[in-house]
């Protein structure tokens, strides 16, 4: 029987025109969600790289002015910008932190229309003052980005409805199914037959159409093939749940216009309710501290620091007796304060700023305890972390700058406390960020392949129990 | 061979099918008369393993069609009152696809026999079924009969909506299967068409089989006349 599925299956849905309807809406869709995609890449390329420039150029001027000053030479700066002064330094020639982009990065916008991709931590901001709220236009926050993923996830699923939603039910009521229920086969499996062959076919169609795309758009997939796998990999498997689910509604429901209802039923509860119901659930039993409160925290914290440098630095210097032993000169300036100041001040709001962090976590893992009720947002989750643009990458850049900002504070603080300059020699020493990205896993498209099973073995169950009903039922 | 014994169904209280007893031996066209609602298409049904009877038995060729119905339709053709083929494929490409998933893979010199057999028109051997009449679409289904070398046909009303010429045709590709062993059966109200082709004719009302008679012993106007009366119509055209 599956020789000849096989051979009239695609020969009916040449004839009917949806091999050719499916490759063109598949060629347009991919290709204007691969052009968004690769728009906003080159956005944020050129962002980085203006950033990157201007950090260059920056320190190019920094090692002219050391150079002069190491010289004796006077300079065209005012003295509170001397890059000898190692807090300057700190201050007005930070290092580039930068997230960039990687081969897959276009195929879901994900968390990137919220966050920056750089930041330049200073010494005068600490880690928690870098703000990640960049947001981008509310309209688009509202309905996401035309990428990939957006169409893998959202788009995909309405064209495999509209390609089997009738399967049996056409069948059914064009009369031809009880000619087929009149030969020696078994009616279940003729209807698994046809949607595997229409989910083979409409699988080539959507693999092609990546692989046209790409090229068209001048891209090597194959230089990830790892990547291209798992993006190929977890589509597949998406699509096969979706054809699961519309063998249960073929063999369940009945009618055409009952079946595509249910279908859309199910698009509409996996695709777009569950995600927002955890969502709202997450926030709500989890909800963030205000962020307005917290900015209030800390300049409370700051203006009682600020009454109470003098002492605060005593304390500090205190604690590290290192600086005041090594310190010839006893000179204090306004930046001995304020190193000490800061630091009493992230001590006290180190609570409220890890209460910040937990809530944020509880929410991630609310909706990771639950995902698997969506294979959507195991899917979409899945494209995002691929793409690097996933909330836990950026949870990561941030850990990472926040790092890096540390670092960057700590490099300076023996050089002020030791009164020390800051020469020519000194600039090779500073610290430089790089960027470690996670390591995508390919683990939760198993997860999808699982619930396909179920729904699978669902409808088969139903099939075998109803056997008859499949052919006699009222259409 | 059709045998029906006592065959019985139910749809909740009401009784579709009662205690039939039915045999269409090698070669034999038994029609089966009766208003909507009679028990022809439940009987088709049965056979067809479609539905399960309530009580009672029924075999084609021998093999039970309740507990072995798949193997029962190993020998069994059907042709609905809507003969509705893939409109998308040739009257050749409908033949191999029906044949195949039968179990039964032909040669095209094969396909195009029994499609002439069947009495199709050479020139609509390639052509879609969206294109063909009625008529036509039943000259597939037979060669679809033909090509399972099937020893029982079931017909559910064959004729409503085709030609007189065409319904001769039809009658004459029933003999031709008739000649050649076949045992018919066929649901209809067509009684002048009942009584041309076939061997045995009987009558149904409210589930049961009312009369019997052997085609050639009785002629159409007591046929007709028997018919109303067993429908108890009282407005009889002298």
């Amino acid at each position: 029987m599956l020789k000849y599925n096989f051979k009239y299956e695609l020969k009916q849905l040449l004839r009917n025109r949806w091999i050719q309807l499916l490759s063109v809406l598949l060629l347009l869709l991919f290709g204007f969600a691969t052009y968004n995609g690769l728009q906003k890449i080159e956005e944020r390329e050129k962002v980085i790289t203006a950033a990157k420039e201007e950090t260059l150029r920056n320190d190019e001027s920094m090692v002219m002015l050391l150079d002069s000053l190491d010289r004796g030479m006077e300079i065209s700066v005012s003295p509170w910008r001397y890059p000898n002064n190692p807090m300057v330094v700190g201050n007005y020639y930070p290092r580039l932190a930068a997230m960039p982009s990687h081969n897959f990065t276009f195929i879901a916008t994900g968390q990137s229309d919220m966050y920056s991709h750089y930041k330049k931590p200073a010494v005068s901001r600490s880690g928690f003052m870098e703000d990640y709220t960049e947001m981008t236009s509310p309209i688009q926050l509202l309905f996401g980005s035309f990428d990939l993923a957006f169409v893998i996830v959202y788009l995909l699923p309405l064209l495999i409805i509209a390609f089997s939603y009738d399967i049996l039910s056409a069948e059914k009521e064009s009369g031809s199914l009880r000619l087929l229920a009149a030969q020696p086969i078994r009616i279940e499996n003729w209807v698994l037959q046809k949607l595997g062959l229409r989910f083979f076919w409409l699988s080539v169609l959507v693999i092609l159409a990546m692989l046209v795309i790409f090229f068209i758009f001048g891209l090597n997939p194959f230089v990830s093939i790892k990547l291209l796998l798992g993006l190929i990999g977890i589509t597949i498997v998406y699509m096969l749940f979706w054809f699961a689910v519309a063998f249960l509604v073929n063999v369940w429901v009945g009618s055409s216009a009952r079946n595509a209802v249910s279908l859309l039923g199910f698009w509409i509860f996996f695709v777009l309710l569950i995600p927002s119901v955890l969502n709202q659930l997450g926030s709500s039993l989890y909800p963030m501290p205000s962020r307005a409160l917290m900015i209030n925290q800390i300049r409370t914290l700051q203006a009682d620091a600020t009454k109470r440098q003098d002492e605060i630095l005593d304390n500090y210097l205190r604690d590290h007796p290192e600086y005041a032993i090594n310190d010839s000169t006893q000179q204090r300036t306004f930046w001995h304060s304020y190193f000490a100041s800061e630091n009493l001040v992230r001590q006290e709001l180190a609570p409220v700023l890890e209460n910040y962090d937990l809530q944020l976590e509880k929410q991630q893992e609310w909706i990771s305890y639950f995902k698997w009720i969506s294979p959507a947002i195991i899917t979409q989750e899945s494209i995002t972390k691929m793409a690097g643009t996933s909330t836990s990458d950026y949870g990561n850049f941030r850990k990472q700058v926040e790092g890096f900002s540390e670092t960057w504070r700590n490099h300076f603080v023996p050089y002020l406390y030791n009164n020390r300059n800051f020469t020519k020699a000194d600039v090779v020493k500073l610290p430089q960020f790089e960027y470690m990205a996670l390591r995508p896993k390919f683990l939760s498209a198993f997860t999808i392949l699982g619930i396909a099973v179920i729904f699978l073995a669902l409808g088969l169950f139903i099939a075998i129990k109803n056997r008859n009903h499949l052919v006699l039922s009222n259409a | 061979m059709i045998t029906t014994q006592n065959l019985t169904k139910k749809y909740g209280d009401h009784l579709a099918l009662n205690k039939l007893n039915l045999t269409v031996a090698e070669g034999n066209i038994y029609c089966l008369l009766g208003a909507n609602g009679a028990g022809k298409t439940t009987t088709i049904n049965l056979l067809l393993g479609f539905v399960q009877p309530t009580s009672g038995s029924a075999s084609i060729n021998g093999i039970d069609v309740t507990t072995n119905s798949r193997e029962a339709k190993k020998y069994l053709a059907y042709i609905p009152e809507n003969l509705m083929l893939y409109p998308n494929l040739s009257a050749m490409e409908n033949l191999d696809y029906f044949s195949g998933i039968a179990g039964k893979s032909l040669s095209k010199t094969q396909l195009k026999a029994f499609l002439a057999e069947a009495g199709l028109q050479n020139n609509a051997f390639e052509k879609r079924i969206a294109t063909f009449s009625k008529g036509m679409r039943q000259k597939v289904g037979i060669s679809i009969a033909l090509a399972k070398d099937a020893k029982v046909l079931l017909l559910d009303e064959p004729t409503p909506g085709l030609d007189p010429s065409a319904s001769n045709e039809f009658g004459l590709l029933l003999q031709r299967l008739k000649e050649k062993g076949v045992a018919t059966l066929m649901a209809t109200h067509d009684i002048f068409r009942a009584r041309e082709v076939a061997t045995h004719i009987g009558i149904m009302k409210d589930g049961q089989l009312k009369q019997q008679f052997v085609a050639s012993e009785i002629s159409l106007g007591d046929l007709e006349n028997a018919y109303l009366k067993t429908m108890d119509y009282k407005n009889a055209l002298p």
